[in-house]
């Protein structure tokens, strides 16, 4: 002890000032989390192992019990204990709930990843030939690391408060990047290269989105709530002040038209008109809001043959099964497979007649995978895991000290939240299917970075031992025509 | 019934029972924590002396809100603010509804909000400034 004690004291300032603080219910959350994702893997790896005398048509005499890929498990396992330990070193009053929900989730995506062909993402990495569990593996480490660093370092909002328009410029720079460099995938321009590097920026572009939002939202909320301007019946904010909302709306349409991307462009518009809610409490806004996404979705149909496929294909996937329609049956299928318990992990249909069901379930349908290996009952706990993170998000901006950090943590938490409804209603064919990953469980380095960056500032903003706001400067050209006087 | 088949069946039933559990322990985390956040009587605001040149409030004091406080130089006022600037009843603040609204009770040297003179009764949201006389208040959120 005395030792430690001289230690303490030779240490610097810096590191003097930090004082462990026990965690107590995010290791008990991260211990039931571990016994989970152990009998999942369990599951898995014992259905696998016997997989082999199961496709001839009969049983196994005993039962070989084995972990899938234990070791990969237990290193996501012990990376998640690592980043609880660093919050708890680190001593930082944060939520304590979020870290052991979205571990979850990743795991569950660890494990479905596991469960896929390895064939369907192979990278060489140093001579290393990795499957896709492998990759997934990777990308959740570097996501642990990505919310362990900011849930520790970020304990100011003025680099992102004060840098609004900046960080709306660097938004608009990229997605004109993206517009002109980007590369086609499947008809979808989403991809940006820098070399060997590849990536989504419209997974960055959200949570970009949301910080600007927020500025821009808490600055000028009074202004927003006035009623200056009369339109017969309808009264708007000053007009001025709507070019913002017409701007998001031209955006949103941007993105549908060149890069043929509707989910992003959903997701966009529909965090948009949330945290508009949010910051004036006013029904009117979002009605405006959706008749003007109505009114650009009908457009859109009637000019782009994209628009109109997705739409015809939700309507009725099967005039073609085999063509169009397929993937959209083959999930309905799944799901259908998959009953009230569903077939148990590892023991789903794999390939029809030599091919995958669906060629995009890794990305896009890990909901429909899951929904027949786990069922309806598994999918129902998934769904209410992603309404946690959208409560404990909502809880955070209840108690923020400030518009600027309720907004920003109502707008992060929303995004995971309306992503995670977009893309598990198009699985279900409840909304035209439009192809955004599952927040945490898709396979994908930029969706998993983006939402570990999420997940990283949601809890260095719930942080009660922060930095009080900085004063308000005066808002908007408006009020300071008004205070003309000063 | 067959060892294997029911060992996985077992083992199945298992992990979704887990899943489960996770859940079920999280929304107890959950409700404990929103029933300690209901018990807390929270303020409807607070104010924050910013800066006091003449030292009564002190810059740094916080004074919790009822829905109506006024703000002058005579001791009858909610917040006494002993400023040789300040009107004996300067200013009122008042929640109406959901928000906050000041209104200048006819001083001699006007109310600001974040550096603006104000006339009338005009809306202020938290982490807006009043100023009455000299000295220089934030209105914040009240604290559980």
């Amino acid at each position: 002890m005395t030792a430690a004690a001289s230690a303490a004291r030779g240490l610097p300032a810096i590191l003097a000032a930090i004082r462990p603080r026990p965690r107590g219910r995010e290791l008990m959350l991260l211990g039931a989390v571990a016994a989970a994702l152990l009998v999942g893997s369990l599951s898995l790896g014992t259905t696998l192992a016997a997989r082999p005398v199961l496709d001839t048509g009969s049983v196994p005499e005993t039962v070989e019990p084995a972990l899938a890929d234990g070791r990969a498990l237990a290193t996501y396992l012990v990376a998640l204990l690592a980043v609880h330990l660093a919050f708890v070193v680190t001593g930082r009053r944060t939520d304590e709930v979020l870290l052991p929900v979205v571990g979850l989730l990743g795991g569950l995506g660890l494990l479905l990843m596991q469960r896929l062909p390895q064939g369907l993402v192979t990278q060489s990495f140093a001579g290393l030939e990795l499957g896709l569990g492998q990759v997934q593996l990777v990308w959740l480490l570097l996501a642990l690391g990505v919310v362990g660093t900011l849930g520790i370092v970020v304990r100011s909002d003025r680099w992102l408060r004060l840098y609004k328009y900046t960080w709306a410029a660097a938004g608009i720079a990229l997605l004109l990047l993206t517009f002109v460099f980007g590369r086609e995938v499947n008809g979808q321009r989403l991809t940006l290269e820098f070399g060997p590097v590849a990536g989504q920026p419209s997974e960055l572009l959200k949570v970009i989105l949301v910080v600007f939002l927020a500025g821009y939202l808490s600055e000028n909320r009074s202004l927003l709530t006035e009623e200056s301007t009369r339109l017969g019946p309808i009264r708007l904010p000053p007009l001025p002040y709507l070019a913002p909302m017409a701007a998001m709306w031209a955006i949103a349409l941007g993105i549908v038209v060149v890069q043929r991307d509707l989910g992003a462009a959903l997701l966009f518009f529909a965090v948009f008109l949330a945290l508009l809610y949010v910051a004036t409490g006013r029904l009117s806004y979002v009605l405006i809001g959706v008749a003007l996404f109505l009114a650009g979705s009908a457009i859109l149909y009637q000019l782009f043959g994209h628009v109109r496929d997705r739409v015809d294909i939700w309507l009725d996937p099967f005039v073609d099964p085999l063509g169009a329609g397929y993937q959209v049956i083959q999930a309905l299928y799944a799901f259908g497979r998959g009953g009230l318990l569903g077939t148990g992990l590892g023991a789903g249909l794999p390939t029809v007649g030599g091919r995958m069901p669906i060629p995009a379930i890794h990305t896009d349908f890990p909901l429909a995978a899951l929904g027949e290996e786990l069922g309806l009952v598994g999918l129902l706990a998934i769904l209410g895991l992603y309404l946690v993170v959208v409560e404990r998000g909502l809880r955070i901006a209840a108690a923020a000290a400030d518009d600027f950090r309720a907004i920003l943590a109502a707008g992060l938490s929303l995004v995971v939240g309306v992503q995670a409804f977009i893309i598990a209603a198009g699985n279900l064919k409840l909304i035209p299917l439009t192809g955004i990953t599952l927040p945490f469980i898709s396979y994908g380095g930029s969706s998993l970075l983006a939402n570990a960056v999420v997940v990283g500032l949601l809890l260095a903003l719930s942080d009660r031992g922060v930095e009080p706001p900085p004063p308000p400067r005066p808002a908007g050209r408006l009020r300071r025509l008004v205070g003309a006087g000063r | 019934m067959d060892g294997f088949v029911l060992t996985i069946w077992l083992v199945r039933i298992a992990f979704l029972v887990l899943l489960y559990l996770v859940l079920f322990a999280v929304v107890r985390v959950l409700l404990r924590d929103l029933r300690a956040a209901a018990r807390d009587h929270v303020a409807l605001g607070r104010l924050v002396v910013v800066a006091s040149p003449a030292g009564e409030p002190p810059a740094g004091m916080s004074f919790d809100l009822d829905a109506v406080t006024t703000l002058g130089r005579d001791v009858n006022n909610t917040i006494v603010i002993d400023d040789p600037f300040a009107s004996a009843e300067h200013a009122s603040l008042t929640y109406r509804g959901r928000s906050w609204f000041v209104e200048d009770l006819g001083s001699t040297n006007g109310t600001y909000v974040n550096g603006a003179p104000i006339d009338g009764v005009s809306p202020i949201g938290f982490g807006d400034e009043i100023q009455v006389g000299e000295v220089r208040l934030r209105l914040d959120r009240g604290r559980p």
